[in-house]
Formats: structure tokens, sequence, C-alpha cells
């Protein structure tokens, strides 16, 4: 591999588009997944389109039963591994360096990896439209429908294969953010100083790593009975279906907390932002963050309630799943108790963690009677769930990402976005949002089954699905504005390193931050480090008015770029192209794989030239 | 992959890519332990033959499980001689041990082979289909140590690797031994209890 | 990223709010109006929104039903009282607390023990009380009372894409199969175990239970009743269902109806069930063309046969393009009130609509991809051919 290293020598540039691509820098690898995350959310956000279309009338005929199966199987596939997980990864990458006072994350290259890894990974799962053999079994694809004869065509493979590359790569960015956090952060930042954000991407990323072998089995076991013969989930040869709803839930219940978790850490930066005083309540907080995340492993059934395993097993998941709902609500007493006697202030990213904590109020309700299982056995599978469901991940999840890209935006790019667009932005999203969702609880009680691309006018149902589908355009609009946002901040004025006076260690250093953050490694004294600082000042006489003096950035050690992790990233890809094509291309994937990993092995971290 | 560098400060004390392993480890429990949980639940379930009873040969595997014990045994003479700076013991212990684990890979060949022939395959049944598979993933896990035992033993034989590398030969030891502890419970799970049952009436419980 | 760039001195925000960086929070007159306005618009819709059609969860016309809404109604007021306190304290919140200018930096509170006990220990309760009712609820519903009427067994099967009902026994031994409407007499319990001949699908009436899966290898046991006392109109009232658990392509189009009727005419329904008569020459035509171009899926004289069920679902299973599949048992056809799984109303027309051409009225359905007579897409049949077995099925005089 010396040859290797020897004929391409190391890239050394930090401009231009190689730059990109060979970047181990977490602040370009998080815009890297932000960017590409945005680009998903607006193809399933037109999936989502054509589906409240079909759906605005009773008889509709826009599409029919087959493409509409595929719809809502990519726009929930795509929604939560292209979309919400990859946002989340973003402000992973970007926050949490800065926030411990750390240079890098544990493993730069690693970290590209896990970008480049996820970006073929989609592309790979979309290249199943080039084909036109599009998933169509629902994004939790139960077994037996997902089986030969039921599904012939090679959608379910594209969907399988997909999952596990994307899967590889959400495991290998949470074992790089478990290390960082637990081994990078700046001397003085025990435990219970981290901030909120850091608790629960740790958290997140412990469930990650614990979560998905489980869906890696389902999805082996899956592609086996598809391609191999096998018969873990088909009937013929004693296989139970109901196998592949256990893995699949073991993992999709912990999942559904990867998805909420860094948005109630990234809410839980912001109220006290423009609160002007600390969280409320900070070690239960954390506490019922640890909570949520172990009591996740023990609800996984109530996903279950209406598949026959019996009042007993049914009564157990019933007690668990009411029991989770306990350290949420503490999480809301908490952020409320954050703004009382605070001095509130209602800035873009304080209005749309805002309209979390209320969204998710709603959601987090819904979901309490979801977990009165004899109750559940009318609401499963119908619109009911559908409402609960986009509460806690657009009211949830999406708010909280927004409230995150509003807050640290003037950090990452040194500008801030429009308030007023942002104004805009958000109620647009918060009247859409329930202009859609809310009707669905309706809709679900009045005994709309889910999934379904038609139903008769006789049932009532096509008022509340008109006001959903206007609902729709609602959030469209305010999708616009946000772009719109977003492009017009490249002629916006600068602003300074501190515009929110936050309290985040972040906050103390220039926007953007120089590549290697932090001059000197910050020594941490309690919680909220930066107000701690700016207080000391302010008492001293001499108030903060600049962040720390620049220091000559080649003085600094950093991870030098590569190209290993993209290499590596290709191979990855084409073993996973190679199954759902020819062999013989796994086969090259294996090789390149291999040559990628020895070539990284041989490399040090940081090349040699950039040694001083 | 071993040129001297100070250690760097880190908040647990723990080296970054030590504890990266751990956790690692941790996820691939919960990998082998959906596959064990699979075959725990199929136990005894699958319609047709051939059943355990008819194919595990716990002798023999014996033998394999003690090849595979032993390989554990030179690791961990592998890491003891990278202490000792002992280049030619470092080279020979990590020959070794991917010797002994490529002597349990071959008797999970030939075991293979003959349970295919005696009738038992991946679509036969759910027993083919449960067992192939674990034992299957974790003959690839072997092999990719043995790979990974083969490059570093060249590597050491270059004489790069010594007391300031110790935490490769640690890493790699790490993962070995991990692997070894699955098969140990595979061993005693598919071979010592589950290798009798005959079938689905007379498995307890099934 | 780049050299860094030039920040304005002093324009750190200190205590004012005057720096221009600062945006401002004047907006709470704006979140009054619109507050408002959001809790005319859900309150509007809470009082239209909740409605008693077909398959409304909010009318229960048995004691499983029944009992479930009793939970949801006690969970519903929980939920919306839970609400208004939460949401209002939020509320409260932000418009008292927020900041006004030249507010100084407020008080550093931390947290209070005390406080987040209490709010553990609450909702704890709360929770745990609504879980042990619900648990009981749960064993209360899962079998008919001991004391009551003699429950009758039915077996439902789902197939792709509708629902076949046996009775095992309907009165005096006799063994009965039909499909997509399931007669019941009144205030009776009806003992239900659910099969899947293919993939995982979900039996649902509303307005008698909530949903149990379908799913092959299992029997799912489950029952309901349809109580006199809790329906309003006279006898016999048609209840909906529809599969609830994505089956494929024409899972929205797999419905189907309950007809509940006193016990008398479930008598004589089921005295009467066989074939219909070809007493008529249009009749006996009717009926050679069906066994000419049907019988290879259909069963029409009585229940069918189990070692001929199975036969037709091996062959479904196998594959190939014209085979048997698993088909709705036709011989109480005419009594029926429903046609293709409970989508449209069974008459003349209908029928008429769905012989000629099925995947008209049902995109996806087998028999069109299957049947031998519809390998040219519409029926290979003449109008007046049509007629006569309309004049058949439906012993239409």
């Amino acid at each position: 591999m010396a040859a290797i290293t020897g004929v391409i020598s190391r890239p050394t540039s930090y401009a231009g588009v190689w730059s990109w691509i060979t970047t181990v820098d977490h602040k370009r690898i998080a815009v890297l997944y932000g960017a590409t995350a945005l680009v998903f959310l607006m193809i399933a956000g037109v999936e989502a389109g054509v589906i409240r279309m079909q759906l605005s009338s009773a008889d509709n005929d826009l599409i029919g039963a087959g493409r509409f199966n595929q719809m809502f199987t990519m726009h929930a596939t795509v929604m939560i591994f292209m979309v919400i997980m990859p946002l989340s990864v973003s402000f992973f990458n970007f926050v949490i360096p800065l926030a411990i006072g750390a240079r890098d994350v544990a493993f730069p290259r690693l970290n590209a990896l896990s970008y480049w890894i996820f970006l073929f990974g989609a592309i790979l799962m979309h290249m199943a439209f080039l084909v036109d053999q599009v998933p169509d079994a629902g994004w939790f694809s139960y077994a037996n429908l997902t089986e030969k004869p039921f599904s012939v065509n090679r959608g379910l493979d594209y969907w399988s294969i997909s999952l596990l590359v994307l899967g590889s790569s959400s495991v290998a960015g949470a074992l790089n953010f478990v290390v960082t956090i637990i081994n990078m952060r700046a001397p003085g930042m025990s435990m219970m100083r981290m901030p909120v954000f850091v608790w629960m991407t740790l958290i997140t990323s412990l469930l990650l790593v614990l979560a998905f072998p489980v869906i890696t089995v389902g999805l082996i076991e899956l592609t086996m009975d598809r391609n191999f013969g096998t018969h873990f989930f088909i009937p013929a040869e004693g296989g139970d279906p109901i196998l592949w709803q256990h893995l699949f839930w073991v993992f999709g219940h912990p999942e559904v907390y990867i998805l909420i978790l860094p948005a109630m850490g990234i809410v839980s930066e912001v109220l006290p932002t423009f609160s002007g005083k600390p969280l409320f309540g900070y070690p239960f907080i954390v506490f019922s963050g640890i909570v949520i995340g172990i009591m996740g492993w023990a609800v996984w059934s109530h996903h279950m309630f209406t598949v026959g395993l019996g009042p007993v097993a049914n009564s157990v998941f019933t007690i668990t799943t009411m029991l989770i709902g306990v350290p949420t609500g503490i999480k809301i007493f908490n952020w409320i108790g954050t703004m009382w006697k605070g001095a509130v202030e209602f800035t873009s990213p304080m209005l749309f963690a805002l309209g979390f904590v209320s969204l998710f109020i709603i959601g987090g309700l819904s979901g309490v009677s979801h977990a009165v299982s004899p109750s559940d056995f009318q609401q499963q599978d119908t619109y009911y769930i559908v409402a609960h469901l986009h509460y806690v991940l657009f009211g949830g999840s999406i708010f909280g990402a927004f409230a995150g890209i509003y807050y640290w935006y003037p950090k990452l790019t040194g500008r801030m976005l429009s308030e007023t667009l942002g104004k805009l932005n958000f109620w647009l999203m918060f009247i859409g949002m329930n202009l859609t969702f809310f009707p669905m609880h309706f809709l679900g009680l009045n005994g709309m089954p889910r999934r379904i691309y038609t139903y008769s006018a006789e049932f009532g149902w096509e008022n509340m699905n008109q006001l959903a589908s206007l609902g729709y355009i609602v959030l469209f609009l305010s999708f616009v504005v946000f772009f719109v946002n977003i492009w017009q901040t490249r002629n916006a004025r600068r602003v300074s390193h501190d515009p929110w006076d936050a309290p985040g260690l972040e906050w103390s250093i220039a926007s953007p931050p120089p590549a290697y953050n932090f001059a000197e490694i910050p020594q941490v004294e309690g919680l909220d480090q930066y107000w701690i600082d700016k207080q000391k000042a302010r008492d001293a006489g001499t108030p903060l008015t600049e962040p720390e003096a620049l220091v000559d950035p080649d003085s600094i050690h950093m991870p030098s770029p590569s190209y290993w992790p993209i290499f590596v990233a290709v191979g990855v890809a084409l073993i996973g192209g190679g199954l759902l094509s020819h062999y013989a291309i796994s086969f090259v994937g294996g090789a390149i794989t291999m040559m990628g990993v020895i070539g990284w092995g041989n490399e040090p971290a940081t090349a040699p030239s950039d040694h001083h | 992959m071993a040129h001297a560098v100070e250690p760097e400060y880190t908040t647990t004390g723990l080296n970054h890519r030590k504890l990266l392993m751990w956790v690692f480890l941790g996820s691939d429990c919960l990998f082998f332990g959906a596959l064990i949980a699979t075959y725990m639940v199929y136990r005894g379930q699958s319609l047709t033959g051939p059943y355990p009873i008819d194919i595990i040969n716990v002798p023999v595997t014996t033998i394999s499980t003690f090849v595979l014990l032993m390989s554990s045994f030179a690791m961990v003479q592998a890491l003891a001689a990278t202490h000792a700076d002992n280049k030619r013991a470092i080279v020979g212990w990590l020959v070794a041990t991917a010797v002994l684990g490529s002597i349990f890979i071959g008797f999970q060949i030939v075991e293979f082979n003959t349970f295919k022939n005696e009738g038992l395959t991946l679509g036969g049944n759910l027993f083919g289909a449960t067992f192939f598979t674990l034992t299957g993933f974790h003959g690839a896990h072997v092999t990719l140590g043995i790979i990974w035992l083969v490059a570093m033993a060249i590597v050491a034989n270059k004489g790069r690797v010594g007391p300031n590398s110790a935490l490769d030969i640690e890493l790699l030891g790490l993962y070995w031994h991990f692997v070894d502890i699955v098969w140990i419970v595979i061993f005693t799970l598919l071979y010592l209890i589950a290798g009798f049952d005959a079938g689905p009436a007379a498995v307890p419980g099934g | 990223m780049g050299p860094p760039p030039l920040w304005r001195k002093g324009s750190l925000p200190m205590q004012s709010t005057s720096n221009s960086n600062r945006p401002s929070g004047r907006r709470s007159i704006l979140k009054n109006r619109t507050v408002l306005f959001g809790l005319i618009a859900a309150l509007f819709l809470f009082a239209t929104g909740c409605s008693k059609e077909g398959m409304s969860t909010w009318e229960a016309f048995g004691p499983v039903a029944q009992k479930q809404l009793d939970l949801f109604n006690v969970l519903l007021w929980v939920m919306v009282a839970t609400f208004f306190l939460v949401e209002g304290v939020l509320l409260y919140a932000v418009i008292r607390y927020r900041k006004r200018p030249g507010q100084p930096r407020p008080p550093q509170i931390h947290g209070n023990t005390t406080l987040e006990v209490v709010l553990t220990i609450i909702p704890t309760i709360l929770v745990l009380a609504l879980g042990i009712w619900s648990v009981f609820a749960l064993f209360e519903i899962d079998k008919p009372p001991d004391d009551g009427p003699e429950p009758m067994h039915v077996n439902v099967t789902a197939h792709q894409w509708w629902f076949e009902f046996e009775y095992p026994d309907a009165g005096n031994g006799k063994r009965i199969i039909t499909a997509n409407d399931l007669k019941i007499p009144v205030d009776r319990p009806i003992t239900l175990s659910l099969f899947s001949d293919d993939v995982i699908h979900s039996f649902w009436v509303p307005k008698l239970a909530g949903k149990l899966d379908m799913v092959p290898t299992h029997e799912n046991k489950m029952w309901f009743q349809a109580d006199s006392d809790k329906i309003d109109d006279d006898l016999p009232v048609t209840l909906f269902g529809q599969c609830a658990e994505l089956c494929g392509l024409a899972h929205a189009l797999m419905r189907f109806r309950v007809t509940v009727m006193e016990q008398t005419d479930f008598d004589s329904w089921a005295a009467a069930y066989g074939p219909p008569p070809t007493n008529t020459n249009k009749a006996k035509q009717g009926a050679q063309i069906f066994a000419a171009n049907c019988t290879l899926c259909h069963t029409i004289d009585g229940p069918d046969d189990p070692a001929l069920s199975a036969s037709r679902l091996t062959g479904f299973l196998t594959g190939g393009d014209i085979t048997p599949v698993p088909a709705p048992n036709l011989t109480d056809l005419r009594t029926r009130n429903t046609l293709a799984a409970g989508i449209v109303d069974l008459n003349e027309t209908t029928l008429r609509q769905w012989l000629h051409n099925p995947e008209d009225v049902k995109p996806g359905n087998y028999m069109s991809e299957r049947a031998v007579l519809y390998q040219n897409g519409s029926a290979d049949l003449t109008d007046e051919e049509i007629d006569a077995l309309i004049g058949y099925l439906l012993d239409l005089r």
C-alpha cells in the first residue's frame, strides 16, 4: 500500500471541491450531512405531497395503489433514515467538539467515512427509482408481505441492502461520538457539567450502537429469505412472520428515541439562552434522558399490541409504556421551569423550541392513549397513529432541528438567518403542521385505516382529509420560506461570535470557528461555563467583547485531510450495489474496502508535513 | 501505524482506540445476541429434519473449540512478547494464533460440508437456516481476525511492533478473545445443550 | 474555513437590548391572537370532528367496543385536561415572563428538588392507575362472560384481498362457509378464530371491537357481541369492517360487513344456505357458464371441502398465471349485501360491472390476473351470458 500512498500524495489543500471530498474537519462534515439531509427532506416532502393530493378526495385516482404504497414507504424511510438522523448527526458533528472544548472528534477519518457511506447508501436506495422497483411494503416492511411470492420485484432488496449500508454509517458515527464524549472533554468538564445536548448525544449514540445490530440481523435474515432460500419469516417451513416484528421493533423503539433525544438536547440549549437563566433541573433532565434510554428497550411490543401476543404480554408492555411517559413529562416540566421567572425572548430559534415543546406535549399525550392497549386495539393502524407520530417526529424532531439551525447558523457561518423570514417560517410551519396533522386524530378515531390509497365518501372522511391536504400546502410554503432564508444569508451582514449571549463554550470562539476550534483548551469549572466566564469578566469590570485571541494555525496539530474515507466508502457502496446487481461488483467492492482499510491503517492521523 | 507519539490526554485515561474497541464489541454482542435469539426461538420448530441429534457431532466440535481456546492462549502470549519486545516471539505467537484460528475454520468448513451431505441446508429447514447463519457469521468474524493477525505478523516481522505499540496488539487481542467467547456461547447452546434435540416433539417446551 | 472574519467591537450584547444584533421580542400580542384562533379552531374541530359514520369508533354496539370506548373516553378527558393545564402553564410562562426592555438578568434559579419529586410522583401515580385499570379491562374483554348465552364460533380466514367466514356449526350442526358478509345473531357472543392464508391482515369492525391481526401460522382469538339495546335502528343492521394491516396492492379495497339480525332470522338464513336454485332455463344456463369458467377457484355448492381449499392455496403460493386461487365461496352470494370484499353494495348493476371487468371495480384483484376468462382484459362472455350468470348467482326471477 506504500506504493499507492506514494503515487497519490496525501491531500493538503483546504479549499476547493477536493478539499471537501477529503475533509476530516468535523465542521465541514456537519455541513455535508446537513446539506444532504435537506436535499432528502425535499424529496420526502414531495412524496408526502403526492400522498396528500391523492387522499384529498374520496375515490381519487391521481395515482394507483402500487405507486401510493411506494410513496408512503419511501416518504417514511427517507424522512427517518435520510433526513432526521443525518440532521441529528450534522448537529452532533458541528456542536459536540465545540461544546466539550475539543479540537475535533476522536476519529476524524472515521467521521468522514460515516458521511460518505451515508451518502452512497442513500443514493443506492434511490436507484430503486431508476429501475422502477421501489420498496412498497411500508417503512417497517412486515414479513411475510416482504417475501416472495408477495413482493417479487427487487424493491425490498434495495430497501434492505441500502438500510444495511446506512446502518453501518450510523454505527460508525455513533461509535465515534461515544468515544469523543467520554474521552475528549476539556479538563474540569465532568459528566454532570456537560451541556444537555452532549448528554443526549451520548445516550443517542449508545442507543444507536446497540439497536442497529438487531435490525441488521433482521435485514440479513430477510435478504436471505428472499435470495438464499431460507425461511426465517416464511410460514412454509415453520418460519414465523412475527419474529420479524420483534427484531424490527426491538430496534425500532430505541430508534424513535434516537430520533427525538437530539432534538430534546437542542431545545435544552436554546431555552436557557433565550430565557436568560440556566436550564431548570439539570440533573433531572439528564437523569430522565438516561432513564428513557434504558426503559426504551422495555416497551417495543406496544407496536405489536394487535398481533395477538396475549393479555399477559400486552399488560406488561402497557405498564412499561405508561411508565416511560413519566421521564418525558419531567423534561417538559423542567423546560417550562427554565422560562419561569426568566426573560423570554422570541427569537426564531426560541420560537421553534417553543413550538417543539407545545407540539411534543400533544404528541406525547396521544402516545399515552396508545399505551393503554385495549384502546390501542381501536387506534392501531389508523390515522390516529399517523397523527401521533407526526406530532412527535415533525412537531418534535423537525422543529427541534430547525431551532438548532437558526440557533447555530451564526456560529457556523458568521451570519444570521433573517429574523423576519424566520418568524414567517415558524408560523407557517406551526400552523401548517397543526392543520395537516390535528385532523388526523379525528380521522383515526372515525375509523380511517392507514396506508390506504383511497377511501369511500360514505365514511365521512373527506372533509378532514381535505383540511390535511390544505395544511400540506401551508407546510410547503414554510419550507420555501426557509430555503429563501438560507439563500439570502449569503449577502447578510456579519454578526459577532456571540450574538445570543449564550452559555455554551462554542460561543466563546470566533464565527465561523477556526479550523482548530480553541486556541487554548478551556478549563471548565461548572455548567454553562461561558456564562461563568462572562459574569466573572463583568464583575471584574472588564467585560468580554472579543473571543479569545487567535493563534497561528500552524502551531496546532490538526488531523490532516485524507482520501481513504471516501475510498473505503466507495468499496462499501459497491459491496451493497453488487448484491443488487452482479456479485462480481461486490467482490471488487470488498477488495477496495480491504485496500482502503490497510492504506488507512498505514496513514498517520496527522501528516508528517503538518507536524511542527 | 507504529510511530512513537506521546500518549494524548484523554478524560478517562483510556486510549481512544481501546474505548472504541470496547464499545464496538458491545455492539457486536447485540449482533450475535439477535442471531442467537433467532436460533433459540426456532429451536424445535423445524417442520422437517435433519434435526440436531442427527447432525451435531459434539466430540469433533469439542476439538475445534479447544483449538480456538488455544489460539486465545497464543494471543495472550503474543501480547506478553510485545511487552517484552521479543520480535521473534511476537511474530511466532501471532502466526500461531492465526494458524490455530485457521485450523478452527478448517474444522468448520469440513463440518459444514459433512452436514450438507447429510441433508442440512440453509433452505431445508429452520435448523439449517439458523445454524448456518449464526455459525457462518461467527466464522466470518474469525476469518477477518485471521487476516488482521497475518497483517500484524507481517508488520511485526519488519520490526515495527514493540512496547510502544502494544496497544495495536492489545486491540487485536480484545477482538480475538471476544470472538472466542462468542464461540463458547455458541458451542454451549447449539452443541452441548440443543445439540441433542430430536425434532419437534422431543424439545422441552417445543 | 478560512481566516477569521472581522467583527464589530462592542457588539457583544450585555444587559441592554438596544443592540442591533439582538432581535427584540414584541410578539406577545400576535401570540395571543393566534392562540385564540387556534383554540377556536380546535374547538370547532372537536365539535364537528367526531362522527358516528360506519367505521367510527365513537359509537359502540357491543360490550367489547364499549369497554374500549369507556377507557378511551376517560383517557381523552385526562389528555384534554393535561393539555390545557400544561400548555396553559407554558403559555402563561412565555407571556408573563417575556423580556421587557431594560430588564436585568433574571435570578439564576437552578432547580427545585421538592418540585421535581412531586412532579415525578404525581404523573407516576396517574399513569400507573390508568395502566392498572387498563390491565383489568384487558383481561375483562379477553373472553366472553361465563354466565352469558352460548357463544357461536366463526373461523375467519384472510386472503389477499377478502375475508372468508366459516361457521363450523351455524345451528343444528350445519357447516357454512361464506365471504365478506358476516351474519351474526344479536345479543349472542361470537367467538372468532382468525387465520391467514398468505400475508398478515387485520380484522376490524370498529363498532363491535378493536382489531386483531390475522397472521399466517397463528390462530388469534377474539370475541364480540352486538347488543340490541345499543343499536337504535331496527334489525337487520349492517356494520362496516376493513382490513387494517397493509397486505399488498388492494389493501385499501379489502373490506367487509357484519349484518346483525335476530336469532330467528339468522336461523332462517342458515337453514336456507345452499346453492342457488336452477329451476329456470336462465338459471340453468347461468349454472353451466359458472361451471365452465368459475369452479376452478369458486365453490358454489355449499361449504368448501378442506382438501380443495388447501390445494387452491398451494397453487396460489407456488405461482403461475393460470392457477387456482383461494376465492370467495359464492353459495349464498344472493343473501349478501356487498361485493368484492365490502367495497360496493351488491346489486345487479355492480355485479354486472364486476363480472364484465373486475379490474375496473377492484384494481389489483387476482381474478383479473389469474382467471382464464379475463386473460384478454374484460370477460370473454356475451352480455346475454353475463345476464344468465347474474340471474343464477342472485337468484333473480
